[in-house]
């Protein structure tokens, strides 16, 4: 049984300054296009995390990886799972019944048109009402952090922000860390705990 | 003296998240606003270099219904409407829509000319590699697009080198005021006017390559293909925000008419020829044309750091001790920081030059000059990072870690085409030989090349 419990990138909020530098990487290193500059993009920028700017706080949010995944757990054709202690999306099944949406508690999930170079995918019946008449409606699927999985050197948002202010989580070394923590501030004040 | 292309680097309040990155980059500190809060530009201060659009990350998301629709932001910007990129909060106001018009004109006889850096780096908005020298498939593109001359600013550079080279021993020889500056870069030419009006005299005459390049258009160039010079029009394609406000100070238009009609980026051309259907990539190569389109490796490298001077000195040195230059390439005036000095040897003169690149460099050398304590002959001021290519109308790279990477491959290739040149001194472009046979004279030089500058302040 696997009990390593799964990494997840989170940003500090005291350091983020809103810039989304980490959105754009993020949509960037996730498009199927490998061109370097602006220029080149030709579909919407489409990130996986999502920053948050209220007059309290700035910071973007992303997947947790939770251990019990709600949105796999609510996912009603199995298109959600875990795979090497992430939680990823199989787009081929999702039909984009945003249940996985509605279900995650930190809003960390979106649904996106698909594209296929540079175009917009569109569904096989189900037709769409719009200003220029009947047009077949594009495909949506589940979006969300996958820890750029397929990025040799890790999760671009971490790499890009300006601040150093994201940080992937190893849940096991935080605990092994405030373990230590709090043993050496036990140390101190054992004379009183014990007598 | 308000020009209209003041303010046409804006910031959007509706995209801005008040990162304030921007104001890390901004030379002249013209960025002001809280921290968190939307941002705006003191026009009076911002010298338009366009680095703030550079590192502006704060783009549009395409799924967000609280901001203006994308139509509306793009016609506020004039870009053509048929432009997928993404959109930034930092940004300045185009032209490509207005060249698009002009294209299809008929009345209009247009010529063009491209910049040194814009070769090196339009390629990569077409998904090639990061610094990919094209020349000719600009050259072709420009061609595909309609343009009835396709001429060259590095034609005009090698002029400039002639004209500021003369200038430079002239001054030395005879007493003028030293240091020397350059004056191609239009937002350092607009600093000293603003912030140093007491050191305008150091600034070179020379008009800027592509404002001397307008100038020969609609003379020279009309002479040459018997138009009237009232039909022709005359675009520039520049890496630079700034050339847009330089075509439009009211004093450049010594030809009888505005010299450069429009300046667009090399990111506005790249749209215009993606607007156009024309697959950049599959395009055999052309050449530019003759006569205003001949250039050397010296005009070349303009688009460099240390390029103006590297050229300069080429020619000083043979026209001055009339002897082959040993080493063509000057590498002790090449390079990337901020500030380099270097004492060069033209047979009994020892010259004593500075470059410098990033505009925030230059103000301790301005001071040292005020100072009485530098006595340098020649000084090249480029306001961007590392010269030309790095312009804020170069493409804008997505990833932060590779800007560095963009610009070292397009300076890299800067020199890899001069090295490819037939020639590689300006006094050695047979099409300047030939325009100072039998156009240029000294009545016309003066008026046609050369202009003068106005305190700001």
């Amino acid at each position: 049984m696997n009990t390593k419990l799964n990494s997840f990138v989170v940003a500090d909020p005291r350091k983020c300054i809103g810039c989304k530098a980490c959105e754009l990487a993020c949509a960037v290193v996730h498009a199927d296009s490998d061109g370097k500059t602006v220029g080149t993009v030709e579909t919407p920028i489409m990130p996986r995390l999502f920053l948050v700017k209220t007059a309290e706080v700035t910071m973007p949010i992303q997947c947790r990886h939770c251990e019990d995944a709600p949105c796999a757990n609510a996912c009603p054709v199995d298109a959600i799972s875990q795979v090497d202690n992430k939680i990823l999306i199989n787009t081929e099944a999702c039909v984009g019944c945003k249940t996985c949406m509605m279900a995650c508690p930190f809003g960390a999930m979106d649904l996106v048109p698909k594209y296929k170079d540079g175009q917009v995918v569109t569904q096989n019946g189900l037709m769409s009402e719009t200003e220029d008449g009947l047009v077949e409606k594009e495909v949506m699927l589940a979006h969300k952090c996958d820890l750029c999985v397929d990025q040799p050197n890790g999760p671009a948002c971490i790499r890009v922000c300006p601040e150093k202010a994201l940080e992937l989580i190893v849940p096991k070394q935080v605990k092994r860390k405030r373990n230590v923590e709090a043993a050496t501030n036990f140390l101190d004040s054992v004379k009183n705990f014990f007598d | 003296m308000t020009v209209k292309t003041e303010g046409i680097i804006k910031i959007d309040k509706e995209l801005c998240t008040g990162c304030r990155r921007c104001t890390g980059v901004c030379p002249v500190d013209a960025i002001e606003g809280e921290k968190g809060q939307p941002q705006t530009i003191n026009v009076e201060r911002c010298v338009l270099c366009g680095q703030c659009v550079q590192i502006c990350s704060a783009y549009a998301s395409a799924f967000d219904e609280d901001i203006a629709p994308r139509e509306q932001k793009m016609e506020e910007r004039n870009m053509l409407p048929s432009v997928k990129e993404p959109l930034f909060a930092s940004y300045y106001t185009g032209h490509a829509p207005t060249v698009k018009k002009v294209l299809v004109n008929n009345s209009l006889f247009t010529m063009v000319q491209c910049a040194p850096a814009v070769r090196v780096a339009i390629a990569e908005e077409f998904g090639m590699p990061l610094g990919s020298l094209t020349p000719g498939k600009m050259a072709a593109a420009l061609k595909k697009l309609g343009f009835n001359r396709v001429y060259d600013t590095n034609f005009t550079a090698d002029l400039t080198i002639m004209e500021e080279g003369n200038e430079l021993i002239k001054r030395v020889t005879e007493g003028g005021v030293l240091p020397m500056f350059t004056s191609c870069c239009p937002a350092w030419v607009k600093f000293i006017e603003q912030d140093y009006p007491e050191l305008i005299p150091h600034l070179s005459s020379c008009k800027s390559p592509q404002q001397m390049a307008g100038a020969l258009f609609k003379t020279y160039g009309a002479q040459v293909d018997g138009v009237d010079a009232a039909k022709v029009y005359s675009v520039s394609v520049m890496p630079c925000v700034c050339k847009k406000f330089e075509c439009e100070r009211p004093e450049m238009k010594d030809s009888g008419y505005r010299d450069v009609d429009v300046a667009i980026t090399t990111r506005e051309l790249a749209q215009l020829i993606k607007d156009a259907g024309i697959d950049f990539n599959g395009l055999p190569e052309e050449e530019f044309d003759k006569p205003l389109g001949t250039y050397t490796g010296a005009g070349t490298i303009f688009g460099a750091t240390g390029g103006v001077m590297e050229a300069a000195l080429r020619t000083a040195y043979e026209l001055i001790t009339k002897q082959e230059i040993p080493d063509v390439n000057l590498k002790l005036v090449r390079g990337v920081e901020g500030v380099r000095t270097a004492d060069v040897k033209v047979g009994d003169l020892t010259l004593k030059v500075a470059v410098v690149a990033g505009l925030k460099n230059v103000i301790p050398v301005l001071e040292a000059i005020k100072a009485g304590k530098a006595d340098f002959h020649f000084i090249e001021v480029m306001t961007c990072p590392v010269g030309c290519v790095s312009g804020g109308g170069q493409p804008k790279v997505l990833i932060p870690d590779e800007q560095a990477n963009a610009y070292t491959n397009r300076t890299c290739n800067t020199y890899v085409h001069d090295e490819n040149m037939e020639y590689r001194k300006s006094h050695n472009n047979p099409e300047i030989k030939k325009i100072y046979e039998k156009f240029l004279v000294e009545d016309n030089i003066h008026h046609l090349l050369h202009t003068k500058y106005t305190p700001r302040r």
